[in-house]
């Protein structure tokens, strides 16, 4: 099976600093997996995750996604990917219905679609009522929640989420595991950094961890333990490694 | 106590003036040649600032003429403190109650009073910068000129020092309780609007009827100054007497020799201490009232409006949801209200207004006196129109309006095609309003026939399309997008002077263009030629604003 998401030696560098944020990673995905991108505080997470979104552009390296690349082909890959960002920085004088058919307008997605989504995907967060007042007024887990739905609407083929537990209520945050799961069995992949070890060690089939821009371990839960001394949770191999 | 004041006072100069940022961006190399350009554009100002200087000499010349030395100091000190006020009710409005640190400030264990002072003294540090200008070359020319010894020269540094203290006091009170009893729920953000509108209006309208005034002395010459000295003496004298804080201050200058000097130089340092003691005590009762309001959004969370089944089918094409976005954006966010939208309809209504109150002065007896035809004043409107495309800011400002929420637009597949057309589109619906306020505006001057109205509207708008992609053009070459408070995108945005510059230089040279060949060939010819302009550098500024997006939308960080 082809790769979905190919990341080869890719670097990035801020401003002048001498310290590579991200130091010639690679990795792959495979369609219908779910990868966990683990890693301290300032290890590289989101600098790895704006770099595959469009958001920087790496110094050295290539990234793919279904064979295209990102950044020779970004209209093209950016319609393949769904993006939901570590904090919910969306334009609060829309109302949130403005701003989910903002979004479905710029994917072009057609009416019956958007209708049929949006009624599931906002009676799944429960955000139905609140949808007709405008962001400003949301928490900052409603925020999270229209974000959410946003980038679920086109379908994507890789959804990629930069923390996207933080903010969620149990419930939310129980529907969202179930919609990661949902997606990859119908092949689609799912990408997403956390802290949440426990959410990571049940949900992913691949994990990642990256230290001081640089992978140090990669591999299923059952590889990862085979590496580390102490075996028996992440906690203690993400611990030892990231030391 | 003294050091959380300080503390609060340090971080808000730092985050005010970024000097933290500016500190990173000069390490790092970043944007020095914006740097550069702010000093070249400071620099040009300096000759009319020297002229200006200049005429202030004669002026103090005349004042002795007319055995009224003192005088010169008091139209000084007016005119700073007048000024400081009118400025400051602005500054003090969005330093108080809409700037993002508010939000971190008020959870804090600090008093009201607190955040108030510190806010005041920073504001103070920036109506420096206003009032030095203006108020030194009155204290230097008075006192070179009338050889003036130490003391006054202590006495003036004092009561510079202390100058803006008394308008900054009256600015923040008259903010403070506006904003206490304006705080009405759901009407807030209109009621605020409208105020300032109307505030700008009189502004301008001020601005305006000082021109009109230089005018005449240009063309009365001496004679005219020195009736107008002899006349304004009077207006000065009574405008001090309402104001004595200005008449302590010269006062105080001009009997520096003498104990007189001495007691209006303590009544107006002590009076501007009472009266700034007097706020803060009473910002600790006004200040949260107003504020809690403004930081509430909306208390009917969930009780909106239900959204109706269409609403979950609207589908629109990619830059018409842009264009719908941004507008709505324009429209709900005051401050970008006031700037774009307040922008367009005001120019036509000071124009009215200075017509309908001008006497001999106004437009329309000059238009009478000139004798211009009517193609000619088309011709102006349209320039006007473009202009107003820039001064709008619609366009130089798109991107940096898109402030942190720029990852969307970075993330979604948009075509550039579709980010361009969207945002032209936006604001040329800015420019409808413009174009219809400046229509019925003229109207009571001046009898357009309906070619008129059509040429100025569709080559007005046609104009306004390079105006916006320049705008468009500038702001992608160096977004502002690091704000917390939207009035930063907009009001303290380089890149809206910078637009305004290059397009004023732009309808300059149609001007000039227009003037070179408008006896020489046919006036349709004219119009068309002008037509032709815009379409041309459309087409060209379309292709560089593309190139430009694409490179711009992959490096930006």
């Amino acid at each position: 099976m082809n790769d979905l998401l190919k990341i080869q030696n890719v670097s990035k560098t801020y401003g002048k600093a001498k310290v590579k944020a991200v130091d010639n990673i690679s990795l792959e995905v495979k369609p219908g997996e779910i990868f966990g991108f683990l890693g301290p505080n300032g290890a590289g997470k989101t600098t790895t995750i704006k770099m595959i979104v469009g958001l920087l552009k790496p110094d050295e390296g290539i990234i793919t996604v279904n064979g295209v690349n990102v950044w020779e082909e970004p209209l093209k890959a950016k319609s393949m990917i769904s993006y939901v960002p570590d904090s919910p920085e969306i334009y609060d004088k829309l109302k949130g219905i403005e701003y989910l058919n903002f979004i479905a307008d710029m994917y072009g997605i057609s009416k019956e679609e958007r209708k049929r989504k949006l009624d599931y995907y906002l009676d799944l967060f429960e955000i139905k009522d609140a949808v007709g007042d405008v962001i400003a007024s949301y928490s900052h887990g409603m925020k999270q929640k229209i974000v959410l739905t946003a980038a679920l609407l086109n379908n994507p083929e890789l959804f990629i989420l930069d923390e996207p537990m933080v903010g969620l209520d149990p419930k939310s945050a129980f529907n969202l595991k179930e919609i990661m799961r949902d997606m990859c069995n119908k092949g689609k992949t799912v990408f997403f950094s956390t802290h949440v070890l426990e959410v990571a060690e049940k949900l992913c089939d691949r994990i990642a961890i990256i230290n001081k821009g640089k992978i140090i371990a990669l591999g299923t839960m059952d590889e990862l333990r085979s590496h580390a001394e102490e075996r028996e949770s992440l906690e203690k191999i993400f611990l030892e490694l990231t030391e | 106590m003294m050091r959380k004041i300080w503390s609060l006072i340090r971080t808000d100069l730092n985050v005010t003036y970024g000097l933290s940022s500016i500190a990173y961006r000069f390490k790092n190399n970043k944007n020095r040649w914006q740097i550069i350009v702010f000093g070249i554009a400071m620099l040009s100002l300096i000759p009319s600032y020297l002229l200006m200087v200049k005429s202030l000499d004669g002026m103090y010349d005349l004042y002795v003429l007319i055995g009224q030395k003192s005088m010169f100091l008091l139209t000084g000190f007016l005119l700073t403190q007048i000024l400081i006020f009118f400025l400051g009710l602005l500054y003090v409005m969005s330093k108080y109650y809409f700037s993002n640190d508010l939000a971190q400030l008020i959870p804090l264990p600090i008093k009201p009073s607190y955040i108030i002072g510190s806010k005041f003294i920073s504001l103070m540090i920036s109506e420096y910068l206003t009032s030095l200008p203006i108020i030194l070359p009155f204290i230097i020319i008075y006192g070179t000129k009338s050889d003036e010894g130490i003391l006054y020269w202590i006495y003036s540094l004092l009561v510079t020092a202390f100058l803006p203290i008394i308008p900054l006091v009256l600015a923040s009170i008259v903010v403070m309780i506006f904003m206490k009893y304006t705080n009405i729920r759901a009407r807030k953000d209109l009621i605020r609007t409208v105020s300032a509108i109307l505030f700008i209006i009189l502004i301008l309208y001020v601005q305006l009827k000082i021109q009109s005034i230089a005018q005449k002395s240009i063309i009365e010459g001496r004679d005219f100054i020195l009736n107008l000295i002899k006349d304004s003496n009077l207006l000065v004298k009574k405008l001090g007497i309402s104001f004595p804080p200005s008449q302590w201050a010269s006062l105080s200058l001009a009997n520096n020799h003498d104990l007189t000097g001495f007691v209006y130089l303590i009544i107006f340092i002590a009076v501007s201490i009472v009266i700034f003691v007097l706020m803060i005590l009473l910002s600790e009762y006004v200040f949260l009232d107003g504020l809690i309001g403004n930081i509430e959004v909306s208390a009917e969370k969930g009780k909106g409006k239900k959204i109706l089944e269409s609403d979950l089918t609207k589908v629109t094409k990619p830059y018409m949801a842009l264009a719908k976005k941004e507008l709505i954006m324009l429209f709900k966010t005051p401050i970008y209200l006031i700037n774009t939208v307040g922008g367009v309809i005001i120019l036509p209504v000071v124009l009215v207004m200075t017509n309908v109150m001008g006497g001999e002065g106004s437009i329309s007896s000059m238009i009478e006196m000139t004798g211009m035809g009517l193609d000619f004043i088309t011709l102006g409107c349209i320039g006007f129109i473009v202009a107003l495309g820039m001064l709008n800011c619609v366009g130089s400002t798109t991107f940096s309006r898109e402030g942190k929420c720029f990852w969307i637009q970075r993330t979604l597949p948009i075509r550039v095609e579709d980010q361009i057309i969207g945002r032209l589109l936006s604001a040329l619906a800015i420019q409808v309003i413009g174009i219809v306020a400046f229509l019925i505006g003229s109207a009571f001057i001046i009898k357009f026939d309906a070619i008129s109205i059509i040429l100025i509207t569709l080559l007005g708008l046609l104009g306004s399309v390079p105006m916006t992609l320049l705008g468009m053009t500038i702001d992608i070459l160096r977004p502002m997008l690091d704000w917390d408070n939207p009035q930063r995108a907009i009001k303290q945005n380089l890149n809206v002077l910078i637009g305004m510059g290059v397009g004023v230089l732009y309808v300059m040279g149609l001007g000039f263009l227009v003037y070179k060949v408008i006896n020489k060939i046919n006036i349709v010819l004219i119009y068309g030629l002008l037509g032709l302009i815009f379409i041309i550098s459309s087409i060209i500024l379309y292709v560089v604003l593309k190139a430009l997006i694409k490179k711009q939308f992959e490096i930006l960080e």
